[in-house]
């Protein structure tokens, strides 16, 4: 089949699914089911970006989306978070030309991990952004260890511009795979918040040259921040971009002389922030834009989403991994009143059937007299139960397996309602309580 | 009374919520007025094994492991030592593998192993793993008690003479296996984590009698309101047999 009839029949299908008021990834799978090699039928524009990384990655392409829209741009992104590669091959075949063209001046795409070969081998990616790589998905992603040497070959013949987070080992080393690339570090210095030691899962604590353990001056969450190998100097990066005087009384951040905010007020989502101002700089777009999209962006999709339900507000919070559910727990616990929390473990696919990374996470952290009440709930909801039984949750521990009736919980409660979910959880649990507004 | 716990490689070997199987032995005995002792025992560092009553080694990722096994091999005469004092070995995915003769792992390189038993190990082919839930029937020195688990392991084990247990649903030692992991009253060495203990309270309490018997002797140990524990368990286990 030629690639235009391919391209005809994609965009009828997508036609067809978005009067059915369904998107997804499904007209992506057909044609390259049709043709494996669909994604290089395409003239693509100059400025194309990749973003990958364990966490944030959502966040920060629709960070990088916004700032180059703001720029004037005609950008086009995969936002909802269609992340594999016939997620990608859907957003391009649904802004190609039949001349095929891609219709935009820059695109964005967030890329998952494990697609990140497939999808650089077929589109002509010239900037390409890695956040951080953090224990995930043991059954699904395998080892990081896998996903790290992966993501190596893809970048042994890439020649544009590579925009790493400094402060992460896992990703600094890919410098050393991607000889061809101009690479770029971006990084934050000691914050109030960084400290000497860290007790939190995480991998890398070897040197990836030479094996030795790597010494940090400070972290800022779980392996992220400052290390440095005293036997090869691994670790020693210049920055390109570089946030400092973090300040957590307005989630904001300086480079340079200009202070930015941050989307929460947390050191992940500075980090998300200094990727983006790495990516403008990468892709010669002025940090003005960026600092306009920072000062007034909203979180969505389950991302520290806000419901206003009963007069009270309840956030809602994605988890996937140890790292994120640390991090959220330490959100959360921010606030000092009491609070009831209601949290969703699934183990689809899509959420990692192995949820073994529950007792790597601190959940001790919301056994704390504040927290008045735990519902959980969901496929593994005794498993999430039985959790902060041996965190020694004193307050009321409660299994309500159905989603649906465990969220009605947040309406009876009279102290302040937080919802943290797993990925299948999320999209339910955000129609659930939007109806409760 | 008083167990004392030694966790070699706490720092390398905590791939699959490791910390779970050591919070559960904690928080077991701390409820019925134990004291427990826990040490970590990290690569180059000196802990006199003998001095404990139970010693556990968890997973770890294949990187990290070649990276300990030559630490392990120096401890050799120190793990053959704590076994004759009695002190009890818990060992979870590579710790299992490590105990064994050798283990060879995806790229061929062959690892030696302390060679305490007779099984060994290698990597299935096309990198190809065992990964799903669990279920076996554990035979605890006689005692027949169900146990639930997740494995996720790329390593085949074969030679095993004295398995733990035999599996109703999951694959076990080697793709579709009979049998589970390793037992032999002393040293138990398995695939399972999610972590292992949490969800079987059976296990951990035969474990940490077990341990105690090194100072004790036979030990009974006050029961727990295991209400949490055995939910979770049937949860689980309905599924399984669900759908099986």
């Amino acid at each position: 089949m030629k690639a235009r009839a391919i391209l005809l029949m994609v965009k009828l299908i997508r036609r067809m699914l978005l009067l059915m008021k369904r998107g997804g990834s499904l007209p992506g799978t057909i044609a390259l089911k049709l043709d494996p090699a669909f994604l290089t039928r395409f003239a693509y524009p100059d400025t194309v970006i990749m973003v990958t990384g364990t966490n944030g990655k959502t966040t920060t392409s629709n960070l990088i989306y916004e700032t180059i829209a703001a720029a004037g741009k005609k950008v086009i992104a995969n936002r909802k978070g269609d992340n594999l590669k016939a997620g990608i091959a859907t957003l391009i075949a649904a802004h190609a030309s039949w001349k095929m063209q891609v219709k935009a001046e820059v695109i964005v795409m967030e890329c998952d991990e494990l697609n990140v070969p497939k999808v650089m081998q077929d589109v002509p990616v010239n900037i390409f952004c890695i956040n951080n790589f953090f224990r995930d998905q043991l059954d699904r992603a395998g080892e990081m260890e896998t996903i790290i040497r992966r993501m190596s070959g893809a970048l042994a013949h890439y020649k544009g511009i590579l925009v790493l987070n400094g402060d992460d080992p896992n990703v600094v080393r890919l410098q050393d795979d991607a000889p061809y690339a101009d690479v770029r570090f971006f990084g934050i210095a000691e914050t109030s918040r960084s400290s000497e030691k860290s007790d939190e899962a995480s991998e890398g604590k070897f040197c990836p040259r030479c094996a030795r353990p790597l010494t940090y001056a400070y972290y800022q969450y779980s392996h992220i921040g400052r290390f440095h190998c005293e036997q090869c100097g691994f670790g020693d990066v210049s920055y390109r971009v570089y946030g400092e005087n973090c300040d957590f009384t307005d989630r904001s951040f300086m480079v340079g002389a200009t202070r930015y905010h941050a989307p929460q007020n947390a050191l992940y989502a500075m980090y998300n922030a200094v990727a983006l101002l790495g990516v403008c700089e990468a892709a010669d777009i002025s940090f003005v834009y960026a600092k306009a999209v920072l000062d007034h962006f909203e979180l969505k999709d389950g991302r520290s989403e806000a419901f206003l339900i009963g007069g009270k507000r309840c956030m809602l919070n994605l988890v996937k991994n140890p790292t994120g559910a640390n991090e959220t727990m330490k959100f959360i616990m921010e606030d000092p009143s009491k609070k009831m929390i209601v949290i969703i473990l699934n183990d689809n696919d899509q959420d990692g059937c192995d949820v073994s990374w529950i007792w790597d996470a601190h959940f001790e952290r919301l056994c704390d007299h504040s927290v008045t009440r735990i519902v959980c709930s969901g496929k593994r909801a005794y498993d999430m139960a039985l959790r902060f039984h041996y965190g020694d949750f004193a307050g009321e521990l409660t299994v309500i397996e159905d989603l649906e009736a465990a969220l009605a919980e947040v309406r009876q409660t009279s102290d302040r309602p937080y919802v943290i979910a797993t990925y299948t959880a999320l999209q339910p649990a955000r129609s659930v309580l939007r109806r409760m507004t | 009374m008083e167990l004392k716990i030694l966790w070699m490689y706490h720092d390398v070997m905590d791939l699959y919520g490791d910390k779970g199987n050591i919070a559960v032995l904690k928080k077991r005995c701390e409820r019925r007025g134990i004291a427990v002792q826990i040490d970590t025992c990290g690569m180059g560092e000196r802990a006199d094994m003998c001095a404990y009553d139970l010693i556990f080694m968890g997973g770890g990722a294949d990187k990290e492991q070649s990276l300990l096994y030559q630490d392990l091999i120096k401890r050799k005469e120190q793990v053959q030592a704590a076994l004759e004092s009695g002190s009890f070995i818990l060992l979870i995915c590579g710790g299992y593998q490590l105990f064994g003769k050798y283990y060879v792992d995806a790229f061929g390189n062959q690892i030696e192993g302390l060679g305490l038993f007779p099984y060994y190990t290698n990597a299935a082919a096309d990198n190809k793993r065992c990964i799903g839930n669990v279920l076996i029937e554990a035979n605890l020195d006689g005692e027949r008690v169900e146990v639930i688990g997740f494995e996720n392991h790329g390593g085949q084990s074969e030679g095993v003479t004295q398995p733990f247990g035999k599996v109703i649903i999951g694959h076990g030692n080697v793709f579709h296996g009979t049998y589970e992991g390793f037992y032999n009253g002393q040293v138990l060495g398995t695939y399972l984590h999610g972590p292992l203990l949490p969800k079987n309270a059976k296990l951990a309490d035969h474990i940490l009698k077990k341990a105690l018997k090194k100072r004790y002797g036979e030990v009974t140990l006050a029961p727990l309101d295991d209400t949490w524990e055995n939910k979770a368990f049937a949860a689980m286990k309905k599924r399984l047999i669900h759908a099986k």
